[in-house]
């Protein structure tokens, strides 16, 4: 009989239940849109972040002082300490592996070096130690790394920084004798480098770099022109092979620049995690905080010491704190106008219902009766009108998430319950209170039209 | 006749009141509903367009974004200056918002490391280290290089006496706050006390910070600098524009962006404000259809009213229009209130997110409330299906 009840109220008002269940579906698929978006945007910016390049610095623990000024470091070659290339693959067993967005090895050479293959400098490259010296930076482009599990990584300058621009040209091949050249250096003209005067080093032309003593001069084939905006303008990007050959320090680098999927910080990961209780350690362990991750990577790879730019790290993480905040607001916002709305819908409905209500009482049904079967109906119309608005939820999601970042968020279950448990809720709530009211009606005088 | 019109008038009137108050709590539900939506919309439109400026500001957090630094065709690099009057005279940007900026200049000093006052502290050792001389104009030189103080308090007085360290200064020399640093050039010589130790991750943890006034003396440059760095705030757009005004002034200096922030956050600002963009009209759209869907409900709920009046006499378009006139009135009165609750609400969020409250825009206002009685008359028009509906069936509770 109560089923049959509910089904003939179903049955009897169709365009009213499909109005009051598009209300629902309308204000459900609100709520899913904004927690999916919301739920997803922090993964998502922070890969965009990423196009601010590393966030990590490694170098060598026992190394002395860096003396870099505009870019170029007045170290002498021999000192200081260096770090072996073959503890890199490393990098990707940490525990926020996936983390690793990519890295880039650095060994920087200053090296005696001319410009072959113009007439009006021949001459003047006679003798090799009358060279200007250039600085010469050895790093990857773009080096493949076969990790354990069998796959395959691609990492390098393009990685962790994205800003370089190549303006014309391609990046070297690996190991191959040729090299990229800072803008400034490219110019046909010739600049100053090092108080000397260095001819303009187009592409096509090789760079002659003096070895020392009688070996024979290294040849390098300008492949390409970067264009950086910063100090690397000046330079010439070398393969890393090559500058470790130069720098006779083979399999080994100076600086390491990582670039990593972070969570922003929060007030508890900032401490000293020596301050940490177990299970605290814990926790920040297992989550992306910069700290931890540098953490991790000073654990793997032995004698370094990890720094955090902190110029890059600090500034991500307080955007991204902002935006998500932000987003949940907009999405609290969404959810409390969606529930307000559905709420008076389903309050309408059972207002309207009076004389129906009175009728039943009259019929000999007690007020708990009446409330139970109304309260059913309200559940039923929430879980469909909810089950389709997170649907739709899903599907409008979807297409902003595909828009703007290319990549839809995922469908959950949490979101899921989360939207139903609220369709349920507030449908119930709205019903409540004119119920409530409803079930102190005297039946007669509302039958009598009173 | 015209008695009969103002009679009429009057009657639409009074049918009108009591349309309203006959029922108050389907009044209040729907005045609730109609209410929220255009709150909703003021408080999100009024968000969006603070947001959107405010991340701009907020970008800045990554300090620089600019460079003015000697120009590249001079002589060697890192030894070329540009004079420090430069700091002095940078072009106002249209809004009153000032522009942090320092002048650094960078010289070698051979270092010896004391751990404490006078004679009575040990040697630590001896070293040549990268000296910053600095002079900013801004609140606090974190705005311009962001780093972490690791040692000692917040607040720097600056003084000849005294010097900051970076991290990887004080660890070579296992310094800590108040050991004294002698540094000697060719030029000069002249010893301070630690004050600070500074994280930066970068380069700047091999530097020690001093007045720049120091460092000229150290460096024999008087009045020079090896560079400025700007923080420029703005949209993409605004800070280009500003480039061309800095160069404009400065012809004689390289103006260049750090390409690694101006070009990551354009495209991160980009991003953001378009997933701001597409979150609120998602959610405005389904917010406003969903009232919408509510409203109709209310009005559909109201047969026997239609039957009465047409009972009465009345023709469909004027009960149509009487209708029509209750759900402009109720749109009106649920967004006046909706809206300005609206807009003190994007005030209160705006203080939650970004610490100040967003300014509310008067523009806002008047669209909320607009919007609202577009969609509260929008919602009566099914009543018009009513149109065909016989009063003699309504009455017998067959409809």
């Amino acid at each position: 009989m109560f089923l049959r009840l509910v089904a003939d109220s179903f049955g009897r008002r169709p365009r009213h239940k499909l109005l009051t269940g598009a209300a629902l579906a309308l204000g459900m698929g609100v709520a899913t849109a904004a927690l999916s978006v919301s739920l997803d945007v922090g993964d998502r910016l922070a890969k965009e972040f990423r196009s601010l390049g590393a966030n990590l610095l490694v170098t060598p623990q026992a190394d002395s002082l860096p003396l870099e000024i505009g870019g170029v470091d007045y170290r002498p070659v021999n000192a200081g300490a260096y770090l072996p290339e073959s503890d890199l693959p490393k990098l990707k067993k940490i525990f926020w592996h996936n983390n690793i967005m990519g890295f880039a090895p650095v060994l920087e050479v200053p090296a005696k070096a001319m410009v072959s293959g113009r007439d009006d400098v021949l001459e003047r490259s006679a003798n090799p130690l009358s060279w200007p010296t250039i600085p010469l930076i050895g790093t990857w482009a773009s080096h493949a790394i076969h990790l354990e599990d069998g796959r395959g990584f691609e990492t390098g300058v393009e990685r962790t920084n994205p800003w370089w621009q190549l303006m014309k040209g391609r990046w070297f091949t690996e190991g191959a004798r040729e090299c990229v050249v800072g803008k400034n250096l490219a110019r046909k003209a010739g600049s100053h480098v090092g108080g000397k005067f260095v001819p303009g080093l187009p592409m096509g032309d090789s760079l002659v770099v003096y070895r020392g003593g009688n070996e024979a001069p290294l040849f390098l084939k300008a492949v390409g022109i970067l264009d950086s905006g910063g100090p690397e303008d000046d330079v010439v990007i070398v393969p890393l092979s090559i500058a470790q050959q130069l720098a006779a320090k083979p399999g080994q680098y100076r600086k390491l620049y990582v670039s990593a999927l972070t969570k922003p910080e929060d007030a508890s990961a900032k401490r000293d995690p020596k301050s940490f209780t177990p299970a605290e350690y814990d926790r920040w362990f297992c989550t992306p905080y910069i700290s931890s991750i540098a953490f991790q990577i000073q654990q793997e790879l032995p004698g370094t010491d990890v720094r955090v730019i902190r110029r890059v790290a600090e500034g991500e993480g307080q955007v991204l704190t902002r935006v998500r905040m932000l987003l949940w607001l907009v999405t609290g916002a969404a959810l409390l106008a969606a529930a307000l709305a559905v709420g008076a819908s389903a309050a309408a409905s059972v207002i309207e219902r009076r004389t129906e209500i009175g009728l039943m009482k009259a019929l000999g049904a007690g007020s708990g009766t009446v409330g139970f079967l109304l309260a059913a109906e309200q559940l039923l119309l929430a879980l469909v009108g909810g089950g389709i608005g997170y649907a739709l939820g899903i599907i409008l999601a979807r297409m902003l998430g595909q828009k703007i970042f290319g990549a839809a968020p995922e469908p959950s279950l949490i979101v899921f319950l989360v939207v139903i448990a609220l369709a349920a809720g507030v449908t119930l709530l709205g019903s409540a209170l004119p119920l409530r009211r409803a079930s102190r009606y005297e039946p007669a005088p509302i039958l009598r039209g009173e | 006749m015209a008695s009969y019109r103002t009679a009429n008038r009057a009657m639409f009137w009074r049918i009108l009141r009591r349309l309203l108050g006959a029922n108050r709590g389907r009044l209040l539900v729907i005045l609730l509903a109609l209410g929220a939506g255009a709150a909703v919309t003021a408080a999100l439109f009024n968000l969006q367009i603070d947001a959107k400026r405010r991340l701009t500001t907020e970008f800045r957090s990554f300090g620089a974004n600019v460079i003015i630094a000697p120009a590249s065709t001079g002589q060697a690099s890192g030894t070329a200056t540009i004079s420090e009057t430069l700091l002095e005279h940078f072009p106002n940007q249209t809004s009153l918002r000032s522009i942090p900026r320092a002048a650094f200049l960078y010289a070698i000093a051979g270092v010896t490391a004391f751990s404490g006052e006078g004679t009575d502290g040990t040697k630590l050792g001896t070293a040549p280290v990268v000296i910053a001389g600095y002079r900013f104009l801004a609140d606090d030189l974190k705005q311009i290089v962001p780093h972490q103080v690791i040692e000692g308090d917040n607040a720097v007085i600056l003084d000849s006496e005294t010097c900051e360290i970076g991290e990887k200064v004080a660890s070579q020399f296992h310094l800590h706050v108040s050991a004294v640093l002698k540094l000697k050039t060719e030029k000069a010589e002249v010893s301070c006390v630690v004050s600070q130790v500074r994280s930066f991750g970068g380069i700047e943890d091999g530097q020690i910070f001093i007045p720049l006034k120091t460092v000229q003396r150290l460096a024999g440059l008087p009045q020079q600098v090896s560079l400025i760095e700007v923080v420029v705030p703005g949209t993409p757009a605004q800070i280009e524009h500003y480039l061309d005004d800095l160069r404009n002034q400065f012809p004689d200096a390289e103006v260049r962006p750090i390409r690694q922030f101006t070009e990551g956050e354009a495209k991160v600002y980009d991003r953001i404000s378009g997933l701001l963009t597409a979150t609120v009209a998602i959610v405005l759209l389904l917010t406003g259809l969903c009232v919408m869907a509510a409203m109709t409900n209310v009005a559909m709920e109201r047969k026997m009213d239609v039957g009465l009046m047409k009972a009465i006499g009345g023709s469909m378009r004027r009960v149509l229009r009487l209708f029509l006139a209750e759900a402009a009135l109720l749109g009106l009165v649920g967004g006046v209130i909706g809206a300005g609750l609206g807009i003190v609400l994007s005030m209160g969020l705006g203080k939650a997110v970004f610490g100040v409250a967003a300014r509310p825009r008067l523009i806002v206002y008047p669209v909320a409330v607009a919007l609202t009685i577009i969609v509260a008359i929008l919602s009566a028009f099914p009543l018009r299906r009513l149109a065909s509906i016989r009063p003699a069936s309504v009455f017998r509770g067959e409809a």
